[in-house]
């Protein structure tokens, strides 16, 4: 008898085990600001949406939650069946781990590289830099006033990334060609006036094409960039990432690099099933298109065919861009020598 | 790094000074009317938010940026009247009350803003500039001085306004003793309630038209939780100033100046971290507390709710 309760009890765990491993029927996202900000916000939930369906898994949206303290949600999420809980900002990866170890159930961050914890804490620190490598080589291309700006609401791993592939990018097409950059707060990523006004203050200071990496405080960028002309007459333009905002454009919208995030999360769904969750992050590039630019009327033909041949390069391995996520790097690309 | 040292960048900085100023200028004006009278207003955020969201709408469907400017005035005073009944009326507790109005302003506007608004985050033109006539044209201040919006000149005017009234007026004895020893006047006939409860609804029309100015003037759009802390800048301003309306004028100009300054740094290519050129604004504000927060007077019966009768 003995022996048979003891047998039965290895092959329930090794069953719940193998379930546990395949079991994947509900996944959450949370974002804290709402799905619908033509960015990060909105490229998460998206993604969210597609790797859903291609796997089969019911998808929980937990929207508009702040930029605070999510424990509260986590666990509402999970007692609600989440298998898998997608915190989708930089402040959440404190508390994400945390939720996961308190309640078992799988989250991924951000921004974390070293937060790894297998089958518990999986991280996504994701880069365009070589889809904003491409965006700077079209910036110098394109200036008239020699001049262009990197405005950020904010020093993220990923945005520091693009930032300094922008900045190389711009140096490698022409190195006489200034970059300005400025930092609008440390976490300002609604700050839409701050946006505005520091937008405004690097157009005076020369430049013609702001690349701009704001989440909200990206409309007050905008609204600058359509509202002041740049110091030579020209129109200003404006170089978007993350998001597709040619909706909302005005003629000012140079490019965008945009992401798509469904192959990591269809990934993380596929990791989980077997059983690799938290042994490693992921990527996005040129490669599969998980990095792309945006064309758009304000660039002509022939350049578009010249960035799309760098893209070539790339992918081939011919140009190879390394991602820098430090923001004293970044800064030491971009600082003026004079 | 001359190559920065231009009109039109200087102009610029300045402007952005004045332009990051002029909501902390109003929503510290409207404080310091709160706390003389007794009532200290921590909701000043929530107000400003709700007066940017109702201002930036009004604005965007009259086409109108005076009207929206009312609009904003009316959305401050909305969330001002329930401070007013909770705090004065019913005597409820002003701090909690205050973080309250906060959090349910900022819910309200980002869920507002996401059903009307996110998914085509309109914007409004550029605002109209009035000149002052033989000194727009000085060189760098001219334009940023005497170049601005009406809105601004109006400001300021309502700071001497402001400042008359309290020294100058019967009125504003009355808001300090209600303030200060709110028996006292109750004894002398005034009544306390009605003046704290006017002195509240006139801080959310400040504090209204403060987000007003941000929404239309500042973004020329509504964002959910876009204040970033103004509100809670101007309660501090407020505090320091010692009840004196150009010390918030004063106040407010310093932290505008450290705002723009960190752009300057930044732009012209400081090898300071920017994590410290980013601290400059809000260390600024704690050298000035550190150097005056001693010296700050408050009213003898702020925060405390004023029942007739009871000792």
């Amino acid at each position: 008898m003995k022996t048979f309760i003891l047998s039965s009890t290895i092959g329930a765990l090794m069953l719940s085990g193998a379930a546990i491993a395949a079991d994947v029927d509900t996944i959450a996202i949370l974002t804290p600001e709402q799905g619908s900000d033509y960015g990060w916000n909105q490229q998460g939930v998206d993604a969210a949406k597609a790797a859903a369906a291609a796997t089969g898994v019911e998808l929980i949206i937990a929207e508009g939650l702040g930029y605070g303290d999510v424990r509260a949600p986590m666990r509402e999420l999970a007692a609600e069946g989440a298998d898998l809980m997608l915190a989708h900002a930089s402040g959440y990866n404190t508390a994400g781990p945390e939720i996961a170890e308190e309640t078992g159930v799988p989250v991924a961050i951000v921004d974390t590289p070293d937060g790894l914890k297998l089958g518990l804490v999986a991280d996504y620190t994701l880069s365009g830099h070589e889809g904003a490598y491409l965006a700077g080589r079209l910036a110098a291309k394109m200036t008239t006033t020699g001049t262009v700006g990197i405005v950020v609401s904010g020093e993220p791993p990923s945005w520091n990334s693009q930032s300094a592939g922008f900045a190389e990018g711009v140096k490698a097409e022409n190195p006489e060609v200034k970059v300005l950059y400025s930092v609008i707060g440390p976490a300002a990523y609604s700050d839409a006036a701050g946006g505005n006004r520091v937008t405004t203050s690097v157009i005076a200071a020369g430049a013609d094409i702001i690349f701009g990496q704001g989440n909200g405080s990206s409309f007050g960028m905008i609204q600058a960039v359509e509202n002041n002309k740049a110091t030579d007459g020209s129109d200003v333009l404006f170089i978007d990432v993350i998001g597709d905002k040619s909706d909302l454009d005005q003629g000012h919208l140079l490019t965008s690099v945009v992401w798509d995030m469904t192959p990591v999360y269809t990934a993380m769904i596929e990791d989980l099933r077997a059983d690799t969750f938290g042994s490693h992050g992921y990527a996005i590039g040129l490669a599969d298109d998980s990095v792309k630019l945006l064309k758009t009327p304000q660039m002509d033909d022939a350049v578009w065919a010249e960035i799309m041949a760098l893209r070539e390069q790339i992918v081939a391995g011919d140009i190879t861009i390394e991602p820098i996520f430090d923001a004293e790097d970044v800064r030491a690309l971009v600082t003026l020598a004079e | 790094m001359d190559a920065l040292l231009t009109d039109a960048f200087l102009s610029s900085l300045l402007t952005g000074a004045i332009v990051a100023a002029i909501p902390i200028l109003l929503a510290g004006l409207g404080e310091q009317m709160s706390e003389k009278a007794g009532v200290l207003n921590i909701g000043i955020e929530g107000m400003m938010l709700m007066g940017a969201y109702i201002g930036f709408l009004v604005a965007f469907e009259t086409h109108s940026i005076w009207l929206g400017f009312l609009g904003g005035i009316l959305g401050g005073m909305m969330v001002s009247a329930i401070m007013a009944f909770l705090c004065v009326r019913l005597g409820l507790n002003q701090i909690v009350i205050g973080i309250g109005l906060t959090i349910g302003a900022e819910g309200l506007t980002a869920l507002l803003h996401h059903f009307q608004f996110s998914r085509t985050y309109p914007r409004l033109p550029a605002p109209v500039r009035v000149d002052v006539p033989g000194l727009t044209d000085l060189p760098v201040i001219g334009s940023s001085l005497f170049g601005r919006h009406p809105i601004v000149y109006l400001a300021l005017l309502g700071m001497i306004v402001l400042a008359l009234l309290y020294r100058r007026t019967n009125l504003g004895m009355t808001l300090r003793a209600a303030g200060e020893k709110p028996s006292a006047l109750d004894v002398a006939g005034g009544s306390v309630g009605r003046l704290r409860v006017a002195a509240v609804m006139f801080t959310g029309a400040m504090a209204g038209l403060g987000g007003a100015y941000l929404a239309n003037i500042g973004a020329g759009l509504f964002l959910p939780f876009m204040t970033g802390g103004a509100g809670f800048i101007g309660i501090v301003l407020a505090m320091l100033a010692r009840g004196r309306p150009l010390w918030v004028l004063i106040g407010a100009l310093i932290f505008g100046a450290a705002l723009s300054l960190t752009t300057a740094l930044q732009v012209a290519g400081s090898n300071i971290p920017t994590d410290v050129i980013q601290m400059l604004p809000f260390a600024a504000v704690m050298l000035v507390l550190v150097l005056f927060g001693r010296r700050a007077k408050l009213p003898a019966a702020l925060g405390i709710a004023y029942e007739r009768g009871a000792r």
